[in-house]
C-alpha cells in the first residue's frame, strides 16, 4: 500500500467507524466491539505511515494539503499508542458507569461515535500542512470532544462543557487571527493563494517574511493555541474539563489533544525562529510562559482533595514542561520537549484510567475519602503508583528521562536561573503528589469500599501503559530516536 | 463616504447593538442585519475590487449566517422562555462604553500591521473587522448570559470572517469551508449547552454555575 493511500485511510477509518456505530443497534456487546475494532484498525493504519517517516522523509496528499513529517510522526505515534490503549480501557469503563446506573447505552454509543470523529479531527490537525485547515481541525477536536466531557446529565457537566467550548473558541479565534497575518505576510513574499497557507512552503521562505509580522504572529498563535495546550494564564477551563468527563474521555484530552494544540505552537515556534526573528525571540517567550504555567500549577496541585483535578492540574503542569524544553531551545531542549510529549502522554493515560479505576473502587473523587489501596486493590495500586512516581519524575520512569534531558540542555547553554527555577516548581509538585499519594495508599480506608480490585481484563490496557512508561525511561529505542532527531532537525530548520 | 465606508460602520453599529440590546429577540435579529450587511460587504468587494471568490462567499454567508445560524437561535429562544437577559458585568450602560472604547483603541492600533499585508487595501472594513472582533471578545467576558454569549460568538467570527475576506480571500476554498464549517457546528452545540443549562440552573446566567472551583 502506498502511504498516500494509508494518509487517506488513516483519515476515512475512524470516520467510517463513527458512522457505523452510529447505525448500529443500541447493545453494548456490539458496540463495545466494534468501537474496540476501529481503534485498534485506526492505530494500525497510523502506525504504519509512521513507520515510513521515521528517517526524516516527507509525503504529500491532497494537492500538498495534508503532509506527514517526522514532526508529525512524533503526534501521530501519540493518538497511535496512547489512542488506542485508552480507547480500549473505554470498553469496560463504560460498562461500570451503565450499570451503576449514571448513564445508558445510548450514551454510551454517543460516546464511541463521538471518540472516532474526536480521533479522526486530532489526527487531520498532525497531519495539516494547510495552516487553516489545522486551526479548523484543532477548533473541531474541541467541538467533537464536547459531549463526550459532558456525557453525564448535570449540573457540574453543563457547567464544564459550557466552559470548554466558550475558553476554547474565544482562544483559538486569536490563532486564526495569527494564520491570517501569517498567510498575508507569506502571500507577500510566496505570492500564490495556495502556497502561502503551507507550513512547508513558509518554512522554505521564512527568512523572507517580514520579521515585524511574525513577531505578532507567534504572539497571537501561543495565546490561542497555548489556550487549548492548557498554558497560563488561559488553563482555566482545563481543570474543570478534565476532571468532569469520564476518565477514558479525561484520559484522551489530556495524553493526545493537548499535545496536538502543543504541535501546532512548535510548527508557529519553528517557522519564526527560522525566519529573521531568530530563536531567541520565540525561545524567551516560551520560557516565561513555561515557568508562569508550572508554578501556577504547582500551587494548585498542593491544595487539590479531588484525585481528576490533580491531574488535571498535573497536565497544566507536564505542558508548561514541554513549553519549558522548547523555551530553553537548542536541538537538545526541543528534543526533550518531544520526548516529553511522549512520556506525559503514555503517564497521564495511565493516571486517568487508574483513577478511573479507584473512583469505581471508593465511589468518590475526594482523595480525603481513600485509603488503604495497596490491601483493597493491589493491582491498581501498583498502576497508580507507576503513573504518580513517573509524574513525579522519579529514575528511572519515563518523565525523568525527558526532564533530565531539559535540566542538562539548560545548564549546557548557561540558562542558570530558568534551571533553578524549573528545578522549585518541579519540588513543590513533588511535595504535593507525595502528600497525596500516601492519603490514597496507606493506611485504612477512610470511607465507603464500594467494589473490590477492578477485572484483569479492565487493567490489561493500563498494564501496557506502565510498561511502556518503564521501557520508555530505561531503554533508548532506536526507532523512536531516529524519528525524534528528524523531528528535531526539522524544527531547528537543518 | 463611499458604500464600502458606510456598510463597515453600519457593522460597527450594529455589532454594537447585539451586544447592548437587553432583549433577547431584538439582539438575535439585530444580529440578523450585521450578518446581512457582512454579505453587501462581500458582494461590494466582489465588484470593486474584482475580487471573485468573495461573490460566492457572500452567497455562502446568506445561507449560513443571515438563514440558518439566527433560526439556531431562534429556536432557542423559544425553548426558554426568558425574554431579557440579567445585569451585566459592568452594568448594561457602561459595559457597552467600556466594550466598544478598548476594541477601538486595539482595532486601531493592530490595522497597520494587518493592511500592509492585506489583499484588498481598504482601511475603514479593516478596522470595523477588528472593532467587530473584539467587540465579540468583550461580550464574552462582560455579558453573563448564554444566549449573549452565543450571539459574541457569532459577532467575532462575523469580524474573522471580513479580516479572512480582506486579507485572504483568494486561499483555497478549502479554508472557508472548515472556518466556516465549524462555526456553523459551535453555534449548534453552544445552543444545545445553552438549553441544558436553562434546564438545570433555571436560568441563562452563567455566573450562577460555579459548581466548579479551585
Amino acid at each position: 500500500m502506498s502511504i498516500q493511500f494509508l494518509m487517506i485511510l488513516v483519515l476515512v477509518v475512524p470516520l467510517g467507524f463513527a458512522a457505523l456505530l452510529w447505525f448500529l443497534p443500541t447493545d453494548e456487546k456490539k458496540l463495545g466491539l466494534v468501537h474496540l475494532i476501529g481503534s485498534i484498525a485506526s492505530s494500525v493504519v497510523a502506525l504504519m505511515i509512521i513507520s515510513n517517516v521515521l528517517d526524516g522523509e516527507r509525503y504529500f496528499v491532497f494537492g500538498d494539503i495534508l503532509f506527514i513529517d517526522s514532526l508529525g510522526g512524533v503526534f501521530l505515534t501519540l493518538i497511535a499508542v496512547t489512542g488506542v490503549l485508552i480507547n480500549m480501557y473505554s470498553v469496560k469503563y463504560m460498562q461500570w458507569e451503565v450499570k451503576k446506573g449514571d448513564i445508558g447505552v445510548k450514551d454510551v454509543k454517543l460516546f464511541y461515535v463521538l471518540s472516532h470523529i474526536f480521533l479522526f479531527t486530532m489526527t487531520l490537525s498532525v497531519l495539516a500542512n494547510n495552516m487553516a485547515v489545522m486551526w479548523a481541525a484543532v477548533e473541531a477536536t474541541t467541538l467533537s470532544s464536547v459531549f463526550m466531557v459532558a456525557l453525564h446529565k448535570g449540573k457540574r457537566s453543563t457547567e464544564s462543557g459550557w466552559k470548554y467550548i466558550v475558553i476554547c473558541s474565544i482562544g483559538l479565534a486569536f490563532a486564526l487571527y495569527a494564520t491570517i497575518l501569517l498567510y498575508g505576510a507569506g502571500h507577500a513574499v510566496i505570492g500564490d493563494g495556495h502556497n502561502a497557507m503551507l507550513w512547508t512552503s513558509l518554512m522554505d521562505n521564512a527568512k523572507l517574511i517580514d520579521p515585524d509580522a511574525l513577531k505578532l504572529v507567534f504572539v497571537f498563535a501561543l495565546i490561542g493555541y497555548g489556550t487549548k495546550a492548557g498554558l497560563a494564564p488561559t488553563h482555566t477551563w482545563l481543570p474543570d474539563v478534565h476532571s468532569e468527563g469520564p476518565s477514558p474521555a479525561s484520559a484522551m484530552l489530556s495524553a493526545v489533544l493537548l499535545k496536538c494544540a502543543m504541535l501546532a505552537i512548535i510548527r508557529f515556534y519553528g517557522l519564526v525562529g527560522n525566519s529573521m526573528v531568530g530563536f531567541e525571540y520565540v525561545q524567551n517567550l516560551m520560557l516565561i510562559i513555561s515557568l508562569i504555567t508550572i508554578f501556577v500549577a504547582a500551587l494548585f496541585i498542593l491544595r487539590q482533595h479531588d484525585v481528576k483535578r490533580m491531574f488535571a492540574y498535573h497536565s497544566v503542569e507536564h505542558i508548561g514542561i514541554i513549553a519549558f524544553g522548547f523555551g530553553i531551545g537548542g536541538p537538545l531542549g526541543i528534543f526533550a520537549g518531544l520526548f516529553h510529549s511522549l512520556t506525559h502522554s503514555l503517564t497521564k493515560a495511565l493516571a486517568f484510567c487508574a483513577s478511573g479505576n479507584i473512583i469505581k473502587i471508593y465511589g468518590t473523587r475526594d482523595m480525603r475519602k481513600m485509603g488503604g489501596l495497596v490491601k483493597v486493590a493491589p493491582v491498581t495500586a501498583v498502576l497508580f503508583g507507576i503513573a504518580i512516581c513517573s509524574l513525579a519524575g522519579v529514575p528511572p520512569l519515563a518523565i525523568f528521562a525527558s526532564e533530565f534531558m531539559m535540566i542538562k540542555a539548560g545548564l549546557g547553554i548557561g540558562q542558570y536561573v530558568a534551571v533553578a527555577l524549573f528545578i522549585i516548581g518541579l519540588a513543590i509538585v513533588f511535595i504535593g503528589i507525595f502528600s497525596h499519594f500516601n492519603d490514597i495508599m496507606f493506611g485504612e480506608p477512610k470511607g465507603e469500599i464500594l467494589s473490590k480490585e477492578v477485572e484483569l481484563s479492565a487493567n490489561l490496557p493500563l498494564i501496557a501503559l506502565a510498561v511502556l512508561v518503564i521501557v520508555f525511561g530505561i531503554f533508548s529505542i532506536d526507532s523512536w530516536i531516529s524519528l525524534l532527531n528528524n523531528a528535531t532537525k526539522i524544527v531547528v530548520g537543518i | 463616504m463611499d458604500v464600502l465606508s458606510f456598510l463597515s460602520v453600519a457593522m460597527i453599529v450594529v455589532a454594537l447593538a447585539v451586544f447592548g440590546l437587553r432583549n433577547y429577540k431584538l439582539a438575535v435579529s439585530a444580529y440578523v442585519v450585521q450578518a446581512f450587511i457582512l454579505v453587501l460587504i462581500f458582494l461590494t468587494l466582489s465588484i470593486s475590487h474584482d475580487a471573485g471568490p468573495l461573490f460566492s462567499w457572500a452567497i455562502v454567508a446568506l445561507f449560513t449566517k443571515v438563514l440558518f445560524v439566527p433560526y439556531i437561535l431562534f429556536r432557542l429562544l423559544k425553548k426558554i422562555d426568558i425574554e431579557s437577559e440579567v445585569e451585566p458585568v459592568a452594568g448594561f450602560f457602561v459595559s457597552p462604553i467600556i466594550a466598544l472604547g478598548f476594541s477601538l483603541a486595539i482595532a486601531m492600533s493592530l490595522y497597520p500591521i494587518y493592511l500592509k499585508f492585506s489583499l484588498i487595501q481598504e482601511h475603514i472594513p479593516l478596522i470595523a473587522a477588528i472593532t467587530v472582533f473584539m467587540l465579540g471578545i468583550f461580550g464574552f467576558i462582560l455579558r453573563k448570559s448564554a444566549v449573549k454569549q452565543i450571539l459574541a460568538f457569532c459577532t467575532f467570527e462575523n469580524g474573522i470572517h471580513l479580516t479572512l475576506a480582506l486579507t485572504a480571500y483568494n486561499s483555497p476554498g478549502i479554508v472557508e469551508i472548515g472556518i466556516l464549517t465549524d462555526a456553523i457546528f459551535a453555534v449548534i452545540i453552544m445552543s444545545i449547552l445553552a438549553t441544558r443549562f436553562f434546564k438545570y440552573f433555571g436560568s441563562l446566567d452563567v455566573s450562577k454555575a460555579s459548581e466548579l472551583k479551585g
